[in-house]
């Protein structure tokens, strides 16, 4: 017998070749629109009246929403010459994107924590792992098919915000933050969902573990606050007590506690705004500490926004290159 | 021979499972060696756990091996799995299901899958299809196909990137019997295509009438392998010979007797006061040796109609060379 590791392949074909796109595409998006797995995605997603039904429901109560916020403000807001559109238009915009903030904490784990834990549950895992089908394909597949479902909603919600134009006391870059903070904030939460789904057994585990990890990184700062409430009380009582703290240690709170409140998506949207209409900045502003005392040097800080998109690609990218790993690895 | 599956001391040993606290886990395959010859269609048989399965995991790069090498077309299942996935069709024991797509979507997604430009897939679709005598249900949701139906799909996606190599994982399991000869059929179809296809059973029967070759495993060994025709010979050393006669069988009693390699002369039927014109006979000895017999009862005048080798009971075959070690 001879060795069939060192003869040339019996019969072999050759690897199929695709059919060169006629649109000169960039890497990404040519490689996004022949991936298989997306295409098998959407149009699973979009086939009948559910997506369909999703969005609308969505759009309507998005519309009530803003109806409601509107007239309430209206109403509490009495003034001589009538309320103040100026405001009015900033807290429709806010409730708008707090909403949608929500819907995209809430429905990106449902849409991408059973990715992988589904394949498998279906059966249909190791038909995909014998194919050609890289894993980056694969999880890229996923991802962007749960994302773009995900950017629609998003976007289409657009029309709506824009009515707060019409009412003033939003600015363009606001708008474009605010997108920028959802689309990132649903690609982390999608990416490290998929990446618990191809760690987990079974979809209820991933599911239950993605939301976990939902909760965390939105309401955990507000309840991490409310448990370090007590020490925080003693640690200021001591700090300001007999003399004033070394300018290290108040330095490295204030970092400390700015990171803390740029990677929680609420409040880093509130503080950038706050930062926004005070300091009229986008990237940067300076804390003026010397104020409080002369020991203290001024602080030059970089805007929420900045600090949250950077801190939760980084998260995103992670946590892909963790499920890319995962879903490469083969069975031992 | 050019194999085009070989498998050398292949080994694979699960890991042991934590809360069990055994040393060592269970030893799925053990120091495996398979030659399989381009063009063969290899029946794999085994009782149930007997490693089949792992085997063909294995060999389809989704289980890496604890110890050995296996190649496949050529490609090294360690080194070159790509390669592998390239040649190989795989069809599993289970049918996996997406209830949102049509038949003809998943023959479809899954061409794409192996990189076959659209205007490929869609001809190519339809041929298999054909093929497999589903393309008047080509639109229909795959959920609300008949298992045969699914079965006879999932064996057209394994042939969608036109592999040589087909590795069936019990293609017949748990279908009705008008399905399993449906399954029968495309296998010899494909094996008029040239393709090398290697499937399991752990029922004999179901392999014997498609299969150029067998090998049987048990406790992750090979404990026979080889042609249909080895097998019989290796595993029936001594075969049985059926007579019919014109006349009742005294004067081929009187012949047969003392003849060496001739033992258990015996009636065909225990039909009575009758008189007995078909009897069996075990004979020791080559196919020369049968016909000297065979022209001694013709010339000693017993009046022979027809002679016969009894394929046997290749169950019987079967539970005679496994121990039942696993089952």
């Amino acid at each position: 017998m001879t060795q069939a590791g060192q003869d040339s392949p019996v019969g072999a074909p050759t690897e199929p070749r695709r059919r060169r796109s006629r649109l000169r595409l960039s890497w990404p998006l040519r490689a996004l629109r022949e991936n298989p797995v997306l295409r098998k995605e959407l149009r699973g997603r979009m086939r009948g009246r559910r997506a369909f039904v999703v969005l609308s429901v969505y759009l309507v109560l998005l519309s009530c929403l803003t109806t409601v916020l509107y007239f309430s403000y209206t109403t509490i807001a009495q003034q001589p010459y009538g309320p103040d559109t100026y405001l009015v238009g900033k807290i429709v915009f806010g409730g708008m994107v707090g909403v949608q903030l929500l819907m995209v904490v809430f429905l990106t784990p449902a849409f991408t924590a059973g990715a992988i834990t589904g394949e498998r549950e279906r059966q249909t895992y190791d038909l995909l792992r014998t194919t050609l089908l890289s894993a980056r394909s694969l999880v890229t597949g996923k991802l962007s098919s749960a994302l773009t479902y995900m950017v629609l909603l998003i976007l289409a919600a657009v029309p709506l915000e824009s009515l707060a134009f019409l009412l003033g006391g939003v600015e363009l870059e606001e708008v474009i933050i605010s997108q920028l903070f959802l689309l990132v904030t649903a690609l982390s939460l999608a990416a490290v969902s998929m990446a618990i789904s191809s760690w987990s057994k079974s979809t209820l585990t991933a599911t239950v573990l993605s939301y976990g990890y939902a909760l965390l990184s939105t309401a955990g700062l507000p309840l991490l606050f409310l448990m370090l409430t007590p020490f925080l009380g003693l640690a200021g009582f001591t700090l300001g007590g007999a003399q004033e703290p070394a300018a290290w240690l108040v330095v490295s709170l204030v970092y400390l506690g700015g990171l803390v409140l740029a990677t929680n998506p609420f409040s880093s949207l509130i503080l950038s705004e706050v930062v926004l209409i005070q300091e009229q900045t986008l990237l940067f502003f300076e804390l003026p500490l010397s104020q409080t005392s002369a020991r203290y040097p001024d602080l030059w800080l970089i805007s929420p926004w900045v600090i949250y998109l950077l801190f939760y690609l980084l998260v995103a990218w992670v946590a892909f290159a963790m499920c890319v790993r995962r879903v490469r690895r083969v069975e031992r | 021979m050019n194999a085009i599956i070989e498998t050398r001391a292949l080994s694979k040993r699960y890991a042991a499972p934590r809360r069990a606290g055994q040393p060592g886990g269970r030893l799925a395959v053990n120091e495996l060696n398979l030659a399989i010859e381009p063009g063969a269609v290899f029946g794999f048989v085994g009782p149930n756990g007997a490693g089949k399965t792992t085997t063909m995991r294995i060999l389809t790069t989704l289980l890496q091996p604890t110890a050995g090498e296996a190649w496949v077309a050529g490609h090294s299942i360690l080194r070159d799995p790509r390669g592998v996935r390239r040649v190989v069709g795989f069809m599993p024991d289970f049918f996996g299901v997406y209830d949102d797509m049509k038949v003809h979507e998943y023959l479809d997604f899954f061409a794409d899958c192996y990189g076959i430009a659209a205007r490929q897939r869609r001809s190519m679709v339809e041929d298999l299809l054909t093929l497999v005598d589903l393309s008047h249900r080509a639109d229909d949701m795959v959920d609300s196909l008949s298992r045969g139906m699914k079965q006879r799909l999932c064996l057209a996606r394994t042939l969608v990137h036109d592999p040589t190599v087909l590795i069936l994982d019990e293609p017949a399991a748990g279908l009705d019997p008008r399905a399993r000869i449906d399954i029968r059929e495309l296998l010899r179809e494909l094996r008029t295509m040239g393709k090398t296809v290697l499937f399991s059973s752990h029922i004999l029967l179901e392999v014997a009438d498609i299969c150029t070759h067998i090998g049987v495993i048990e406790a992750g060994s090979l404990v026979a392998s080889g042609t249909m025709d080895e097998m019989q010979r290796f595993l029936r050393p001594i075969r049985v010979i059926r007579v019919r006669l014109t006349k009742p069988w005294n004067t081929a009693q009187e012949t047969l007797f003392g003849k060496p390699g001739v033992s258990n002369v015996r009636p065909a039927v225990q039909n009575g006061p009758e008189p007995i014109t078909e009897f069996l006979f075990d004979l020791e000895g080559g196919d020369e040796d049968l016909c000297a017999l065979l022209t001694d009862l013709v010339q000693g005048g017993a009046g022979v109609i027809t002679c016969s080798e009894e394929k046997g009971n290749l169950e019987d075959v079967f539970l005679q060379i496994t121990q039942g070690i696993v089952s």
